[in-house]
């Protein structure tokens, strides 16, 4: 499919990737894709933000296209570089031959010697792209103005060439986790949307859709026993990646039933912190009774 | 969505109606106090020609994705958008009109949206009471009078002197550099083919240094009523000179407050915090006010690798157990904690003689008194000795 006719489309091809979006991530994903805009999604962590970009690629035949931020990164490694060991041996050798004509210096920065990196990729391919900049907020702040151009026109100025610019723009996911705000200019040139928590039966569905293999009635204790840990006040909420996590684990134990037991030895799957593991222990059979 | 074809075949005027309800959304939202510009408002009615006008849902999260950009504005855009398409005043009977064959079709699930993000609307619903004036709610608010020029005057010195020594920190940013880590390779292409590719001189690049974020988290309980115009001017100051700084109070609750500071004018700046915080001069609760700062703000890294500094007298009312756990929490998460204690006065025998004090003081690294606006441009020259 090339693209979505309408919402619920969309989100019956998100769902056939397996990933189960509801109303609004599908609305904002189909708006999106119609208007040729980039999506900021913000979200608790393990809540699917990058899941997203992933199946897009895989439901619509594109290739994802992944740039990581971290801290420090740079043009070079996000948008180009030039390939300078080549370049240099390039000038020894037409210097040692006297061959160096008027083309020579075009040629060495020319597309020969451009090394691409993912934002310089994604503009290329176009449409068979989804690129995903992945955890923007752990770029440092001036890293972001290299993202407007992209973002708002999906073109590259590289002085030595020229605009490269995108004939159909591809796809572009992109996502925080708010460990700090990111500039106005950033978020003016995308959507928005806000990835929370699903509410308890969706998130069952997620889990039954992700790991089939694990029983609907142990995933619904599962799915319980998960929304009273996020009651709790701890350091570190676990995510629905958290919970897959756990069912799956339970699952290769053989369990069918979360029993306090059972519960205590796989808290590691939820529970990522010392003091949150000593508030849930104390708490643990309020947590896994019921379901 | 089957009308959405049906809708766009519709000539110009047909639609205008529904153009200028969108338009009209989108000022009523601007209002309210969202940055919503003439392009956002496009973007609405372009989004809504892919999507269906006639559905509640489709109206509701088109606007949401495009017209709202934080999640902190979430809760003003539900309540916004409730009063505005579901509300009862004349614009809905004017829409339900408009849509007379979509509002039976409308789904309760469309309706119940709005709730399903409980925490944020429920703030907004709060602060709306509070500006539009409950007697109660206006009591505990505070205003201040307009700035002295000695006042002002401090206000720059310390601008001055935060600007000049914010704590450094080194990124892994690199910069071009005389002496540094990593030879500067496009430097060195570009010198080199002035010498007819003969890379005659090594260039280098060194890491960059950028300031830490600085947390100013303000008590404006009763028993720091004296105290609370100078610490918020400090803070004003602050967050003037320099850009990673961020501003909360607390009382019994905590608020953050750096936004509001954003005005060019301390006046309006204070005035607008001034009625932001809701509890001035009320009780204290240091210990949960704290422990809402690390839930909320400081695990998500707001204060990772910052100096945080507490302005408090210490006198907490709630469990010192909380407050202890909270401090120890916010200690790992963040670089170094300065307590400004305004009884400490210009005591250099000061020792804090208040539970809340003694209960945190393991975690401070360094304690001064702040009692007054000399003693805060104090800090802004202790700074950067903290490094």
């Amino acid at each position: 499919m090339d693209r979505p006719e309408n919402v619920g489309e969309l989100a019956d091809t998100l769902r056939q990737g397996g990933y189960l979006a509801d109303r609004g991530l599908a609305t904002a994903l189909f708006v999106a894709i119609r208007m040729h805009r980039p999506v900021l999604l913000e979200g608790e962590v393990g809540v699917g933000k990058t899941e997203v970009a992933k199946v897009l690629a895989a439901v619509f035949g594109r290739r994802l296209i992944r740039l990581q931020c971290y801290e420090g990164i740079e043009v070079s490694q996000a948008l180009y570089e030039w390939d300078y060991a080549r370049q240099m041996l390039h000038i020894r050798a037409l210097s040692e031959r006297q061959i160096a004509d008027s083309d020579a210096v075009d040629k060495l920065f020319g597309p020969k010697f451009l090394l691409e990196r993912p934002l310089l990729e994604a503009v290329r391919a176009g449409e068979r792209a989804v690129l995903l900049i992945d955890e923007v907020d752990r770029a440092d702040d001036e890293f972001e103005a290299f993202l407007l151009e992209v973002l708002s026109d999906f073109q590259i100025s590289i002085p030595e060439i020229g605009t490269i610019k995108a004939d159909s723009p591809p796809i572009v996911i992109l996502t925080s986790n708010r460990t700090r705000e990111l500039h106005d200019a950033l978020k003016r040139r995308c959507l928005y949307h806000w990835i929370g928590y699903p509410p308890p039966d969706r998130e069952t569905e997620i889990v039954l859709l992700k790991e089939p293999g694990v029983g609907a009635a142990l995933t619904r204790k599962v799915v319980a026993a998960v929304n009273r840990l996020r009651e709790l006040d701890l350091a570190k909420p676990p995510g629905v990646a958290e919970t897959i996590d756990w069912a799956r684990t339970l699952h290769f134990l053989g369990e069918t039933d979360l029993s306090q037991a059972a519960a205590s030895d796989t808290l590691g799957a939820v529970v990522k912190e010392r003091d949150d593991l000593e508030l849930v222990r104390d708490n643990l059979a309020d947590i896994t009774s019921g379901g | 969505m089957a009308e959405n074809s049906g809708w766009l075949r519709t000539p110009v005027a047909e639609r205008d109606p529904i153009i200028r309800l969108l338009v009209r959304f989108g000022s009523e939202l601007r209002a309210a106090g969202l940055a919503v510009g003439s392009g956002d408002i496009m973007s609405y009615c372009a989004a809504m020609t892919e999507l269906d006008p006639a559905d509640l849902a489709d109206l509701y999260w088109a606007g949401r994705t495009v017209l709202v950009c934080r999640r902190d504005d979430i809760g003003v855009y539900d309540r916004v958008f409730r009063r505005f398409f579901l509300g009862d005043d004349d614009q809905a009977a004017e829409l339900l009109q408009l849509n007379a064959a979509a509002a039976s079709r409308v789904s309760q699930a469309a309706l119940v949206l709005p709730a399903a993000e409980p925490e944020p609307g429920e703030r907004s619903e709060e602060a709306v009471a509070g500006l539009m004036a409950s007697d109660v709610q206006t009591l505990r608010h505070r205003s201040f009078a307009a700035c002295t020029p000695d006042e002002l005057a401090a206000v720059r010195r310390i601008m001055a002197r935060i600007r000049l020594t914010r704590p450094l920190r080194r990124t892994r940013r690199t910069a071009p550099a005389r002496r540094g880590s990593a030879p500067d390779l496009r430097r060195m292409v570009r010198r080199s083919m002035r010498m007819h590719g003969e890379p005659a001189e090594l260039c280098w690049r060194a890491r960059k240094a950028r300031p830490r974020p600085l947390i100013l988290i303000l008590d404006v309980s009763g028993s720091m009523a004296d105290y609370s115009r100078n610490l918020l001017q400090f803070a004003y100051s602050a967050r003037r000179a320099a850009a990673r700084v961020e501003v909360f109070c607390f009382g019994t609750r905590l608020t953050r407050i750096t936004r509001e500071l954003d005005h060019r004018r301390p006046d309006d700046a204070l005035a607008k915090a001034a009625r932001t915080v809701f509890d001035w001069e009320g009780g204290t609760r240091i210990g949960a006010s704290l422990e809402s700062f690390v839930r909320e703000w400081g695990r998500r890294g707001l204060c990772r690798g910052g100096v945080v500094a507490i302005c408090s007298d210490g006198l907490d009312r709630g469990d010192p157990a909380t407050l202890a756990a909270a401090m120890e929490r916010l200690s790992r998460l963040s670089y170094r904690i300065i307590w400004l204690n305004p009884h400490k006065g210009t005591d250099p025998a000061f020792r804090p003689s208040t539970l809340g004090m003694m209960v945190a003081a393991p975690h401070i690294d360094l304690l001064l008194s702040g009692h007054d606006l000399a003693s805060l441009e104090e800090l802004a020259t202790l700074l950067p000795s903290i490094n």
